[in-house]
């Protein structure tokens, strides 16, 4: 466990014990409570992070391998953003509002857990904690469709977590511990790897599963398109990224994909990916719900890092944790407008929007950013994770896999730039007739997160230097 | 061979069938608990005391009661619509068929796994080990327990509101 | 053929069982019974891992951990579906077909 990122983890705990009673007949504290603890927490991340000092010292000076902070800001980041449009959001009198704060709070607070772990029992008991909060985030609302998605989610969660703990057995067994660093010492030296890749394979199904990848995507789209609106952002933003993206992220970092000790390993991991990303193309291509349409997005996003993540050399890595990073900022845009449009109209079926672009025209043009940045135009930041990725494998000589990669990206645009047509541009449909853009404080967080897309596209040379130091660190 | 311990774990097995093949969903919780105290004196017999009085208290004792508490809130609209039972009665030959044809493959491959184990060191005190080596996993068990009773509290609130 | 190899092999047929139970009731009570009989496989796979490699305390002070957290867990999966009771009026999970694509 990371000492010096504990607070980020006590706090929201802290805060999350404190709303049920604090808040009890006035609902409204609840809001600013949960809001204020987020709020507070980025700031200190920004400090620790971005001090002048800092960033002319090439970012050495950051505590732990880099990668915690990183991930430990983009969570409060995304956290923030939720919890301030759900207090426009959420309507008054909700009978579980304290309840709700309260579960965000944890499961931040999880997932700060998650990422600080050291350890990986320790790794699994906040994976398990950040799954049992997110049920119940999704059934906020009591509809049957976010019931039914919370279900798909429990049911195909814990056989995963199940072959996560067959792993840790086989691990205890022939490694004599479950620490980071005891693997990566193992890996390193010249013993037979034998049955600790095979324990670190079950480990791995186990999290491929959780984080969603192609062949076990059945619950993904359900669980994001039946969620409650801001909960959608929140589970496809972080949430499914911190339990299952960024385990196999940290294990391909242990098990040394590049210097060849997994090789079968590593093989099946970038099958996957490169599987994942062509099925969440091909289907969001012909979806007719926005948010199912977006889920579908998340999917093949998704696919990018785990294919990085498999090649496993360090520019792939650097790549894979930055994709991480842009797709935590656009598709908390994407869901958040998603969130704006279904208010609005009272549809997220694209059929029936239409010519939105006058009445919203801060949401469309948000989404107009986060769409590119998907999509891989320059010089927003999913242009330069998508680059890194595809350089990557052009390096290591994998050079059908980094065409197959690039030809997807353009899908990509060409499915953004379809329900962009649908759902903003051309006639106005008798859904949007009515509707007008919502107020200021629900546009707040799709602004700052595009302005974030645009800032971490134009500072790529800084983001840059700031990854490679991460790099270094985790790799060796 | 401990034919003691091997006779547990196939009395475990015979009792997880049972559990599934049960028509009433009541006795399906019975037979789950009674799964839990055949795995507890398992636990007994590996000389793990400390997880088997866990297990026999809380595995066996609490969720059985919270089973029985929410099969008896469903129970009636559940014995409205009776399940097919045909793939339950068929679950005995299709284990039976799994049984062998995985003796040829299991047992030597777990055998292969065993020739790697690295014995540690052992010894020590239980709580210590939790304590010292275990600590951030107390945190885990804090903030899973508050998160047991926000999502209680998220998913059913209270009955005063119907 | 060893203790160790025979234990595992149990413990794989148990875990069948679980699973089994799951991909073949429609009933969420029974999925949460196989979900139990498939986490009791785990736990005997990590206690029996620790005995056989002298690691049996470090694998119970795991356990009683894993013990915490399959109760929340349980807890949490009989209030969904309560709440799905309340909402849908069944426990079937085969209704749950509200959405496709």
């Amino acid at each position: 466990m990371d000492k010096g990122l504990l607070a980020y983890l006590l706090i929201p705990l802290f805060s999350a014990l404190v709303i049920p009673f604090a808040a009890r007949g006035r609902e409204k504290l609840a809001d600013i409570l949960a809001n204020v603890t987020l709020l507070a927490g980025l700031v200190n991340l920004l400090w620790l992070a971005l001090r002048p000092s800092v960033i002319a010292g090439g970012f050495e000076e950051i505590p732990g391998d880099g990668l915690s902070l990183l991930l430990v800001t983009a969570i409060y980041l995304v956290a923030f953003c939720v919890t301030f449009f759900s207090a426009w959001f959420v309507p008054a009198g909700m009978p579980n509002r304290r309840a709700y704060y309260s579960l965000i709070l944890v499961s931040v607070a999880a997932m700060t857990g998650v990422v600080t772990a050291a350890d990986f029992f320790t790794l699994y008991i906040y994976i398990e904690v950040l799954a049992v909060t997110s049920f119940a985030l999704i059934s906020t609302d009591d509809s049957p469709k976010g019931l039914e998605g919370a279900l798909k989610y429990f049911l195909l969660s814990f056989p995963a977590s199940a072959l996560i703990l067959g792993g840790i057995a086989v691990l205890m067994m022939t490694l004599g511990s479950l620490s980071y660093d005891n693997l990566h010492i193992f890996m390193s030296s010249d013993v037979p790897a034998g049955p600790v890749v095979f324990g670190a394979a079950l480990m791995m199904l186990g999290f491929l599963i959780k984080s969603g990848v192609a062949p076990f995507h059945m619950w993904t789209p359900d669980a994001y398109q039946g969620a409650y609106a801001p909960v959608s952002a929140h589970l496809a933003g972080i949430v499914t990224k911190i339990s299952g993206v960024y385990a196999v992220v940290r294990m391909a970092s242990l098990l040394r994909f590049f210097d060849g000790r997994a090789q079968g390993l590593s093989a099946l991991l970038m099958l996957l990916g490169l599987v994942s990303i062509a099925v969440g193309a091909l289907a969001a291509l012909r979806q007719t719900d926005l948010k199912r349409m977006l889920a579908f997005s998340s999917i093949s996003q998704i696919g990018y890092i785990i294919l990085a993540a498999g090649l496993g050399t360090p520019l792939a890595l650097i790549g894979a944790v930055f994709h991480l990073i842009n797709h935590a900022t656009f598709k908390t845009v994407l869901f958040l407008n998603s969130a704006s449009v279904e208010k609005a109209t009272g549809t997220t079926d694209m059929d029936k929007l239409g010519g939105m672009e006058h009445a919203m025209p801060w949401t469309s043009w948000t989404s107009v950013i986060a769409l590119f940045s998907t999509a891989g135009v320059p010089p927003l930041s999913g242009f330069w994770s998508k680059l890194l990725i595809i350089l990557a494998l052009w390096e290591a000589g994998l050079k059908g896999y980094a065409v197959i990669a690039l030809l997807f990206s353009t899908v990509t645009l060409a499915y953004f730039v379809m329900m962009q047509r649908k759902v903003f541009f051309g006639k106005k449909s008798d859904a949007a007739a009515a509707a007008t853009e919502v107020s200021a404080p629900l546009l707040a967080p799709a602004v700052l997160m595009s302005a974030a897309i645009v800032a971490l596209g134009l500072l790529f040379p800084y983001v840059f230097s700031y990854l490679k130091m991460m790099a270094g660190r985790i790799i060796l | 061979m401990n034919y003691y311990h091997t006779l547990l774990l196939c009395a475990t097995v015979a009792l997880a069938v049972w559990a599934v093949m049960a028509r009433g969903l009541l006795l399906s919780a019975v037979m789950l608990a009674l799964v839990s105290v055949a795995v507890s004196l398992a636990f007994f017999s590996y000389g793990a005391p400390w997880a088997a009085v866990f297990e026999l208290s809380v595995c066996a004792g609490l969720i059985t009661v919270l089973f029985i508490g929410a099969v008896s809130l469903i129970r009636r609209e559940e014995s409205a619509k009776p399940e097919n039972r045909a793939r339950f009665h068929a679950l005995p030959l299709v284990l039976a068929i799994f049984a062998i044809a995985s003796w040829f493959a299991l047992p030597p491959f777990f055998a292969e796994l065993s020739s790697w184990i690295r014995p540690g060191t052992g010894g020590g005190q239980i709580g210590l080990a939790l304590w010292d080596l275990r600590r951030p996993d107390l945190l885990g068990q804090v903030l899973m327990l508050a998160a047991g009773v926000f999502v209680i509290k998220s998913v059913l609130p209270g009955r005063t509101q119907k | 053929m060893n203790q160790f190899a025979i234990d595992w092999y149990l413990i794989a047929l148990l875990i069948f069982t679980g699973l089994y139970c799951m991909l073949a009731s429609r009933s969420l009570v029974r999925q949460l019974v196989g979900l139990e009989i498939v986490s009791k496989g785990a736990m005997l796979c990590v206690i029996s891992a620790g005995a056989y490699s002298n690691n049996i305390v470090f694998a119970q002070a795991i356990l009683i951990t894993m013990i915490v957290i399959e109760v929340v867990v349980v807890a949490t999966g009989l209030a969904l579906l309560v709440k799905n009771f309340r909402v849908n009026g069944s426990a079937d999970v085969w209704q749950l077909n509200g959405m496709k694509g």
